[in-house]
């Protein structure tokens, strides 16, 4: 909101140059949004203000502030008028249908006005405030919500058929054509003012063409009312129209205050445009907006503050404010004005001690009363394990909106009925490219990967931890979720290195994982061959653990690679993080390193291709209990002489007791044992 | 041959012997040079070996003394020797190490270094600054109803300051979250005070992107609830942050401000780079909102606090269009 330093001065003495009063409006809680300087002391300042403070959104307003601030009183304007002997309710005629969106309405009228152009002083501080000048009479209408923070409209009364205001609610399809020049058809949910056939305005927003003041006009009808604020708030919404007028009235306007704005307007009408003022003010009312008392226990003060303040400053600051204060026994009998609706206990009044006392004023202090120990969520905890693990395997950290549209997940070509399709909508998206919440994290990976392939980056290893969301009867599920992406080379500066010996590949992702798993202290999971529609056939896996899986890994499908302009070979992985979590030890336990020496015996055997090498593993680690400690293979071997679908696997396997050293003996027996499973349990045929 | 034994010749010639057997140590530049030099002299056909088998010929009274002048040589043959294959030794090793000098400007094989996102980075700093003041971190769901977002922060459906927080909603009561406060008004139920209480996550709002705005953000939110908290201690721990965060000579500044669930409000500032950033609002929690949470306000008073962390990002690094932070750009995020 805009005020003219000079107009504020007409209520109160400023004795500060603009940089300062920049200063002292901030400290007082206008935050300043802008200066335009006028010459060398005056200026025009850009206000921004509270949500409850309607009240400040006049000069007057602005001017007790600065009253309080320097310990003086506001000068009001005046409104004295000669009135005629003809009373406004000979000609008007007023009728309120629904008294709680309009608490008060007050018509006046003047006559035999001469509608012209508005005098210099007038237009110069009317443009000051962006209000452009249309005429004195509107003009006026207009300076008096700049002054008092009273919007008022004015009416062609000639134009207002038979005479009378109503209030009440649009009809079904009534049009009306706005003062912004747009045609609107109104539905019941909007209140208008209207004459005696059809609506006039839309009520505390915006005014209606056929009864506005023009040049003709010789009998003014003046509407100053006041309208119940969620009521504006929603209509303007709605509508789209948002005013000097809708921006007071849903912060809320004085009830109190509605007769002297208007009886202001009509001095200075009569002042501009001539005319006589009718006796009498139309006034309907349903109910007085009742006085606000509080007893502010001056305890309160200190308490709430940490700072102690005299009982005098604080009841000199509420009375230059507009309060009434009496203190008696330490508390401070305060009577609310009306204008500021938005005290209503203690604490306000403390706020407004606070604020004139000087924030800055207020010490610095830590909190003595309890020593507390910090601590944090187990799932905070885990996270930033998680985070912690993935880092130090190389990974880089990103972030993606989790706001999303179908499309990005048609990139993994779901089938039909696939659990990612699931998604949460979101009911009044802003773009199209955000309407649903993320299922996965899988296409905002590809999109990294995508835009970071664009510039030509193509080593990429990359992951996230973020939320997925599913619907569930309660609304949405969330679930934290763990990607990852990988592509390119691991290594710079690889000069003379095989290309392939730094490249990532599958086993590089399941590497990370595999890490992943054994910093959490995982137990049995396991990967397993399996099939998703956005990965290579032949080379995806599931991670299972307790055997449910928690997650999918391997090679994206080479025609998503090629139809997303991804570098040639790319990884990609996502894990429910909430299930592997379940399952993590984030606490080490010191385990001693073994006292007596470990025996190795390597092992090679001939066994069908299509065994996987988990099975194997597996079935040495069985049949060599309990000695057995480490399973390593150590190379495959697949042509000739090895025949045709099958493949030789060489292991280095270490034996180890906790308690004693092993004997030749005890290693030729395990040996033996592991030998045997291999050749009976899976065809194996031993190498020597 | 035995005659130079004994004449006085004999003692020359043994004389010659030695110093044509050093000369041929010293020009030896090779262990195998030496080898061939001590084979020639001492080895079993060796002259000086030769020497001692003709001992038998000289004559009792002389073969003490020509034994012993015999003795003497293949010592100090064997010495130079030793001394010599030291000195062949070090030069052999240090020709070999030349031989093996690489350029030690080529470029270094670089594993890659992963790192934090930069908004997790500073969630994070801010996590463990909060966490050393005793806070307790906790977190909440991005679902939220509209009746924790609002209603128990004092913002009734109709209340004005929901116009700045326009929310994206997924069903008539179910809203994603707008501010972290929501872990307040959450938090303070099923526990008793004092509390010391933090959370950091993402919140959204209905905006397009743009430079300096986007629909999903992350926000601190912490309080404090205790029989004597005041304005003045949350001043005591907000300053003590902004110290830690931007360095021990930070200027702060407190300014009123206006935020339905706080009552005094006050918007926190730090001088940076030059200007005064916002970092957030704060204040004391509307007895309300205490109601709300079953905490009596009449016996307990708490301050409250919410800290944007892109916007603050952006200025702490220099980032001039916040949608960088979710470009994920590699060469921007190895930045950090």
């Amino acid at each position: 909101m805009k005020v003219l330093v000079s107009w504020l001065r007409e209520y109160v003495d400023i004795p500060f140059k603009v940089d300062e009063l920049e200063e002292r409006l901030s400290m007082l809680g206008l935050g300043v949004e802008g200066i335009e300087r006028i010459g060398s002391d005056d200026a025009v300042f850009d206000l921004e203000i509270a949500a409850n403070r309607g009240d400040l959104m006049s000069h007057l307003g602005v001017a007790r502030e600065l009253a309080a601030a320097t310990r003086s009183t506001v000068r009001l304007p005046s409104g004295d008028v000669a009135r005629d002997r003809q009373t406004v309710s000979e000609f008007v005629h007023v009728e309120v249908r629904e008294p709680d969106l309009c608490p008060r309405f007050t018509a006046t009228m003047l006559v035999d006005v001469r509608v012209g152009s508005s005098p210099e002083w007038l237009t110069r501080r009317l443009e000051a405030c962006d209000v452009r000048s249309i005429n004195n009479i509107v003009d006026v209408t207009n300076y008096v919500m700049l002054e008092m923070g009273q919007p008022m409209h004015a009416f062609d009364f000639d134009r207002v058929r038979g005479g009378r205001l109503v209030v009440r609610p649009a009809r079904s399809k009534e049009v009306l054509t706005t003062l912004d020049g747009v045609q609107r058809t109104l539905d019941p949910q909007t209140l208008v003012v209207a004459d005696a056939e059809q609506a006039a305005g839309i009520a505390g927003i915006i005014g209606a063409a056929p009864s506005e003041i023009t040049a003709s006009t010789r009998r003014v009808l003046l509407e100053a009312a006041v309208w119940h604020p969620p009521m504006i708030r929603r209509t303007s919404k709605r509508l789209g129209v948002r005013t000097e007028s809708s921006a007071r009235f849903e912060r809320g306007v004085d009830q109190a205050s509605v007769p002297s704005a208007s009886a202001r307007a009509v001095a200075l009408m009569q002042q501009v445009g001539g005319g006589r003022a009718l006796d009498g003010l139309i006034d309907v009312q349903a109910r007085r907006v009742p006085q606000k008392q509080i007893a502010l226990n001056w305890s309160t003060v200190p308490r709430v503050l940490g700072t102690d303040v005299s009982l005098n400053e604080g009841v000199a600051t509420l009375r230059s404010l507009g309060f009434q204060a009496e203190a008696s026994d330490g508390t401070v009998r305060v009577v609310v004005p009306s204008y500021r609706r938005d005290v209503e206990r203690e604490e306000d009044l403390v706020e407004d001690i606070a604020r004139h006392h000087g924030y800055e004023r207020i010490p610095e202090e830590m909190p003595v009363e309890v020593t507390a120990q910090g601590s944090w969520a187990p799932s905070i905890d885990a996270e930033r394990a998680v985070r912690d693990v993935l880092i130090r395997t190389g990974l880089t950290e990103v972030l993606t909106v989790p706001l999303t549209n179908g499309a990005a997940l048609e990139m993994l070509r779901l089938p039909d009925k696939h659990p990612y399709r699931d998604a949460v909508p979101i009911r009044n998206p802003m773009v199209e490219d955000h309407v649903l919440l993320r299922t996965t994290l899988l296409p905002g990976l590809l999109h990294v990967a995508r835009s970071n392939a664009s510039h030509r980056l193509t080593d990429i290893q990359v992951f996230e931890i973020g939320r997925t969301f599913h619907p569930n009867r309660a609304g949405a599920r969330e679930q934290r979720s763990l990607g990852v992406l990988m592509t390119g080379a691991t290594l710079r500066g690889a000069w003379n290195l095989p290309p392939e010996s730094v490249r990532v590949t599958y086993y590089t992702l399941k590497g990370v994982l595999e890490s992943l798993l054994a910093e959490l202290r995982v137990p049995e999971a396991e990967f397993r061959s399996a099939q998703a529609s956005w990965l290579h056939p032949g080379r995806a896996a599931s991670l299972t653990l307790g055997g449910h899986a928690i997650g999918t890994l391997g090679e994206l499908h080479p025609d998503l690679s090629r139809a997303l302009d991804l570098p040639a070979i790319t990884y990609i992985a996502e894990v429910d993080l909430e299930a592997l979590l379940e399952h993590a030890v984030l606490q080490p336990r010191f385990v001693p390193p073994p006292r007596y020496p470990s025996m190795r015996r390597d092992i090679s055997f001939v066994v069908d291709a299509g065994v996987p090498v988990a099975e194997v593993e597996a079935a040495i680690r069985r049949a060599g209990r309990p000695l057995l400690e480490s399973v390593e293979l150590f190379d495959i071997y697949t042509a000739a002489p090895v025949p045709e679908g099958r493949r030789n696997l060489a292991y280095a396997l270490s034996f180890r007791s906790p308690d004693r050293t092993l004997t030749a003996e005890e290693i030729v027996e395990t040996m033996g044992a592991i030998t045997r499973a291999l050749e009976k349990g899976l065809g194996a045929k031993i190498r020597d | 041959m035995a005659a130079i034994l004994f004449s006085v010749r004999a003692m020359e010639d043994l004389k010659r012997v030695a110093q044509e057997a050093e000369a041929a140590i010293r020009g030896a530049g090779s262990k195998q040079a030496l080898e061939e030099v001590r084979r020639a002299y001492l080895g079993r056909k060796g002259i000086v070996t030769r020497l001692f088998e003709d001992l038998p010929k000289v004559t009792a009274a002389e073969r003490p003394a020509a034994g012993r002048r015999l003795n003497e040589l293949r010592t100090r043959l064997e010495t130079r020797l030793e001394e010599r294959l030291r000195e062949v030794t070090v030069s052999e090793r240090t020709s070999r190490l030349a031989e093996e000098a690489i350029d030690v400007t080529l470029p270094g094989r670089k594993p890659r270094l992963g790192r934090r996102h930069v908004l997790s980075q500073t969630l994070e700093e801010v996590q463990d600054i909060f966490h050393g003041m005793g806070f307790e971190i906790v977190e909440g769901t991005e679902v939220e109803t509209d009746e924790f977002n609002f209603e128990r922060l004092n913002m009734g459906r109709d209340h004005p300051a929901r116009d700045a927080q326009d929310s994206f909603f997924i069903s008539d009561d179910l809203l994603l979250r707008t501010h972290t406060t929501v872990v307040d008004a959450h938090a303070m139920i099923g526990r008793a005070p004092p509390m010391r209480i933090l959370t950091t996550g993402r919140c959204y709002r209905r905006d397009a992107p743009d430079w300096k705005r986007m629909p999903v953000f992350h926000q601190v939110d912490g309080f404090m609830v205790g029989e004597h908290i005041t304005l003045a201690n949350l001043k005591g721990v907000l300053v003590s942050f902004a110290r830690q965060l931007f360095g021990p000579e930070t200027k702060t500044k407190f300014v009123p401000g206006y935020f339905p669930f706080t009552e005094p409000s006050a918007e926190l500032y730090v001088y940076f780079n030059n200007q005064w950033m916002e970092l957030g609002g704060s204040g004391m929690f509307h007895p309300r909102v205490l109601e709300y949470a079953g905490i009596d306000p009449q016996r307990y008073t708490a301050f409250a606090f919410g800290l944007g962390i892109d916007r603050q990002v952006m200025v702490r690094y220099g980032i001039p269009d916040i949608r960088m932070l979710w470009d994920n750009d590699l060469r921007v995020l190895e930045q950090f």
